[in-house]
Parts: C-alpha cells; sequence; structure tokens
C-alpha cells in the first residue's frame, strides 16, 4: 500500500528538523526523510554559535534577529535541553584597516537595532582573558548566544514527534514524481510517499533533490575545518571571532590566488566553549567539492591564527578535529520558499554558515508560507528563482 | 540498582545508550550524538567496543561503521603543533 503524507520534509539537519517541528505544532501532517541519521550532514560537523554580529546588515541580520528571539524560550517550548545560552560575543579587530570596515559594519548593524559596540584593548581584554596585545580592540555584542546544534535537531525532531511527526531516519528519497506541473509523490529506498508539498531542506545535498525536479540551484559546499581541545574551564567569553572571518565569508574573491595559506584557506576564527568545557578552535573557509576530509595544513595554520590572536590557548591540549560542509550560496543567502513552476515543491536549503543561528526562523517562515502563503517579512530576496533557475522546469512541464 | 557506566570518560551509563537507540541511533556516532559517548578524552578507547556491542542487537555488526578517527591521534599541546611547524 501506498503511504500518504500531507508534507514531506527531505533532511533531518537543524533546518529539516525545524521545519517538521513548526509544521507539526501548526496541525500539518509531517513526514522527515532523512537517509542517515539525525545532524549526520552539516549540522552535526559545526560550530555552536548563534551569532548576529556577523551577519550582512540587511535581510540576512533581520532573519538572524528574529530567529535569536524564538531562541530564547525554544529549550522550555521542546521541553528539551538544547544548551542554549544567551553568552554575548565578540569580533576581534588586529589593525587600522579592519577597524576602519568593522567601524562601518558595526554603524550598518545598529541601525537595524542590533546592540553592538567598538571596545578598546583594554575593554575587550575585561571581557576575554589572554588576548594577544597587538590587538586594537573589538566589537561586542551582549544578544549573541550558543545552542548545542545537535541537541537542537534531536529536540525538533522528538518535539515533531510527539506532535505527530513521522520521524524515517536511514531512508533516502531516490525520486520526485511530478504531473502537470505538480508534486505528486517522493520515491524512497522504502517505497513511495505519495503528498502534493515537499520540503527540500537537504543541506549541500539540496541540488541533487532539485535535479530531480528538473532545476538546478547554485547551493556548493564549502568546507571549514574545527579542532577540539581537552575540557578545561572556563576560558572563552561566548562567541569569539575576527575582522578576518568577515572578510573570509563574505569576500571569498579576496582570497582567491593567494600564496599565504592562511589567506587562501579562507582562514578567520571563531573560537567557542562547549558546556563540557571543550573549546572549538576554527575555521576556514574552501571549495574542495563533498569532501569531509581535515587536512593536516588547515589544522596548523587554523592554530597558528588563533594564537596569534589569543596565545592563552597555547597551553591547552588539542584532541581531535573535524571538517564540515557549508552550504554556499553566491549572494550568502538561503533559498527559501516555493518554486515558480513547480507547485508543491518548497526550497528551505543554502544557508552557508548560518544555518544554526537561522534555523528556529526557517521553521517559521516554511510554515508560515505552506499555512497561509506568506510570513512576516518580504522574502523575495531569498526566493529560489532569484539565480535564474526555474527556466527549465518551465521547458518540462 | 547501582549505575552502570559505558562510557566512563564522559559517564554515561547503559541506560541512556539504551534510550538512544531506542530513539533510532543506530551507529556509533548517533550514540555520541545523542550521548557524548565515546567523546571523552579517550576518545571512544574504552567504550567503543561495550557501544558496538549493544548495538549489535539491532544493526548487523558488518554493518557499524567505525566513527571518524581524525588527527590528532593523542592528545598534544597547540603550543607543540604551532611551534612545531616553525622549526
Ligand atoms: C565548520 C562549520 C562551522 C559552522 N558553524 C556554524 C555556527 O557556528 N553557527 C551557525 O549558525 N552555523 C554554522 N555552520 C553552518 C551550519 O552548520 C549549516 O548552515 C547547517 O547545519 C545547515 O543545516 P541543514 O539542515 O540545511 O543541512 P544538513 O545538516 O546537512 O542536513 C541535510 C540532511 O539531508 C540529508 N539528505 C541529503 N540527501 C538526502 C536524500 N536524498 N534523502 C534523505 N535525506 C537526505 C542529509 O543526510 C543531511 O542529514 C557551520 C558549518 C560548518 C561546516
Ligand atoms: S570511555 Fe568513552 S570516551 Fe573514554
Amino acid at each position: 500500500m501506498k503511504k500518504t503524507a500531507e508534507i514531506v520534509v527531505i533532511g533531518g539537519g537543524v533546518i529539516g528538523t525545524s521545519i517538521a517541528y513548526f509544521l507539526s505544532k501548526r496541525g500539518k501532517k509531517v513526514v522527515l526523510v532523512e537517509r542517515e541519521d539525525l545532524a549526520s550532514g552539516s549540522s552535526g560537523a559545526c560550530d555552536i554559535d548563534i551569532i548576529l554580529q556577523s551577519k550582512n546588515p540587511g535581510i540576512h541580520l533581520k532573519l538572524a534577529m528574529a530567529s535569536a528571539e524564538l531562541y530564547k524560550s525554544l529549550s522550555q517550548e521542546l521541553d528539551f535541553d538544547i544548551e542554549y545560552e544567551n553568552t554575548g560575543g565578540m569580533i576581534l579587530i588586529e589593525d587600522e584597516e579592519q577597524l576602519k570596515v568593522m567601524k562601518e559594519f558595526v554603524k550598518k548593524q545598529k541601525a537595524i537595532g542590533l546592540q553592538v559596540d567598538l571596545l578598546d584593548f583594554k575593554e575587550a581584554s575585561k571581557l576575554q582573558k589572554g588576548l594577544a596585545p597587538h590587538l586594537v580592540g573589538a566589537t561586542y555584542s551582549p544578544q549573541d548566544a550558543h545552542v548545542n546544534p545537535m541537541s537542537l535537531c534531536i529536540g525538533f525532531a522528538q518535539a515533531a514527534a510527539k506532535l505527530g511527526a513521522e520521524i524515517s531516519l536511514d531512508t533516502a528519497i531516490v525520486d520526485i514524481k511530478t504531473a502537470k506541473g505538480r508534486v505528486k509523490s517522493v520515491v524512497t529506498n522504502r517505497g513511495e510517499i505519495e503528498t502534493e508539498t515537499v520540503v527540500n531542506a537537504a543541506g549541500v545535498f539540496a541540488p541533487e533533490i532539485c535535479a530531480m525536479v528538473g532545476m538546478s540551484v547554485p547551493i556548493k559546499p564549502r568546507r571549514g575545518q574545527i579542532i577540539v581541545t581537552e575540557p578545561v574551564p572556563k576560558l572563552v567569553m561566548g562567541d569569539v571571532l575576527c575582522a578576518k572571518y568577515i572578510v573570509a565569508k563574505y569576500n571569498p574573491k579576496l582570497l582567491e590566488g593567494s600564496d599565504d595559506p592562511e589567506t587562501r584557506l579562507g582562514v578567520g576564527l571563531s573560537l567557542s566553549q562547549t558546556r563540557n568545557g571543550n573549546i572549538l578552535i576554527g575555521g576556514c573557509r574552501e571549495f574542495v567539492g563533498y569532501n569531509w576530509s581535515t587536512t593536516y595544513e588547515a589544522l596548523t595554520t587554523i592554530l597558528k591564527h588563533a594564537t596569534r590572536l589569543v596565545p592563552a590557548l597555547k597551553e591547552i591540549h588539542a584532541i581531535r578535529s573535524f571538517a564540515g560542509l557549508r552550504p554556499y550560496t553566491p549572494d550568502g543567502l538561503p533559498l527559501l520558499g516555493p518554486v515558480e513552476g513547480i507547485e508543491g515543491f518548497i526550497m528551505a536549503a543554502g544557508h552557508e554558515g548560518d544555518g544554526i543561528a537561522l534555523s528556529p526562523i526557517t521553521g517559521k517562515i516554511i510554515s508560515d508560507i505552506i499555512l497561509e502563503g506568506k510570513t512576516f517579512i518580504d522574502i523575495a530576496p531569498l526566493s529560489p528563482g532569484r539565480f535564474g533557475n526555474t527556466e527549465k522546469i518551465k521547458a518540462v512541464s | 540498582m547501582k549505575e552502570e557506566y559505558i562510557c566512563r570518560c564522559e559517564e554515561i551509563t547503559r541506560e541512556e545508550i539504551e534510550k538512544a537507540i531506542a530513539d533510532g541511533a543506530t551507529t556509533l556516532s548517533g550514540i555520541k550524538k545523542r550521548t557524548r559517548a565515546g567523546m571523552g578524552l579517550c576518545q571512544g578507547r574504552t567504550c567503543r567496543r561495550l557501544i558496538t556491542q549493544m548495538l549489535s542487537k539491532v544493526k548487523d555488526p558488518a554493518e557499524i561503521t567505525p566513527p571518524t578517527s581524525r588527527p590528532p591521534v593523542r592528545a598534544i599541546k597547540i603550543g607543540e603543533i604551532v611551534e612545531g611547524e616553525d622549526d
């Protein structure tokens, strides 16, 4: 017998599980299909930062701020400990040139309503111990926070299941059937599910799912590598980034063709400490396809950069490293919403290095779109068709 | 009843691992994500075998993939890594 579902969500990362939860909360019957396990993709190989300060002032920051609001009551709402903590965060500034860029960044962020300030070296040192004396200062926002992304996925999924969602692990989507420009069913390796609505939350694998309906999207995997230390007493104040992180994130062109390994690997500091005391030291941004391995070059380059800014890290032991893939898009914004030309096919992918921060708001937006056809913010800039990728669909349908 | 610790580094009990399996974990990494078992200082050297045994009740042991082991293979002082490079 064929199964049926009101909505099928593809992907058990932070985005898919959030969507499954928000839809279930609003009474929709959801089947979430994940080919491996919860948090087995990017959401299980990343940092823990809900950082607002790193977001481009504009719709990007607005979304992150709205998401941060939802986070405040999320543990309680899910009845699950997601290790959320409003820690505050800072971005370290190494020289006058970076200071100029950050001043401008902060001004624009403030205009949008973010609480953020520029600190001199002395003020910054009070918040974060062990800073290198050459730093000129830092920006600081009390609104930055932390969460455990794996607990987040599990918390969303369990809460959704309690509300009636079916969480189908170890199940792969292998095809999507359409007729007359409308979704009819998804085919999995364990049978077919009839449905009129499919949400593509497959992260870096979203292009594979899009290909099933004849659509192409410019989502590309962008590798990051992170070093994990032994658990130590509280050393990192919250989320600590460096201004170079901002450059690596938004200006990949500046990094191309450089001889300096730090620049070529897109290294930018991100430091945070888990509740268990392990420090996560990141990271880099590289285009190397679907390659999840770590490299010795990145490990040493990241650590050199990190200890240049926070020499106190030298005394701590590294115990492990890992790599994850960020779902990159050319404009750094996710693809959210219905796809024109293929009714019932909804995109929710391409969150680059911000999927954790944006996960609750993505769940809310997609559930708004499915239930009401609109949401609280104009999501035209996030439209899946903005890269001109729906022409092929029109031709086939 | 006395608690039975399967992962001593992270103090994870048999009961917690059983719960993770009931929640759908079928791999060592799935257990790790749900409980932290295997993430301790010994990086699973002590608990991995016990957890594999428990998993083999729900999954064919031949299919249980070892967790990814990533450098450094032993705890090493960060100072040694960064300074070693300059030599
Ligand atoms: C090193 C690094 C550090 C990061 N740090 C942060 C941070 O501090 N803060 C932050 O906000 N963001 C961070 N990110 C970004 C964040 O991790 C991602 O944006 C986010 O995890 C994307 O979630 P997702 O649910 O879209 O994708 P994923 O977590 O990859 O989930 C997609 C899921 O779809 C499944 N899937 C794929 N194809 C199929 C199929 N055919 N059938 C069924 N299932 C399928 C996959 O198995 C996978 O589990 C970081 C990323 C990296 C790599
Ligand atoms: S006993 Fe489990 S990590 Fe050491």
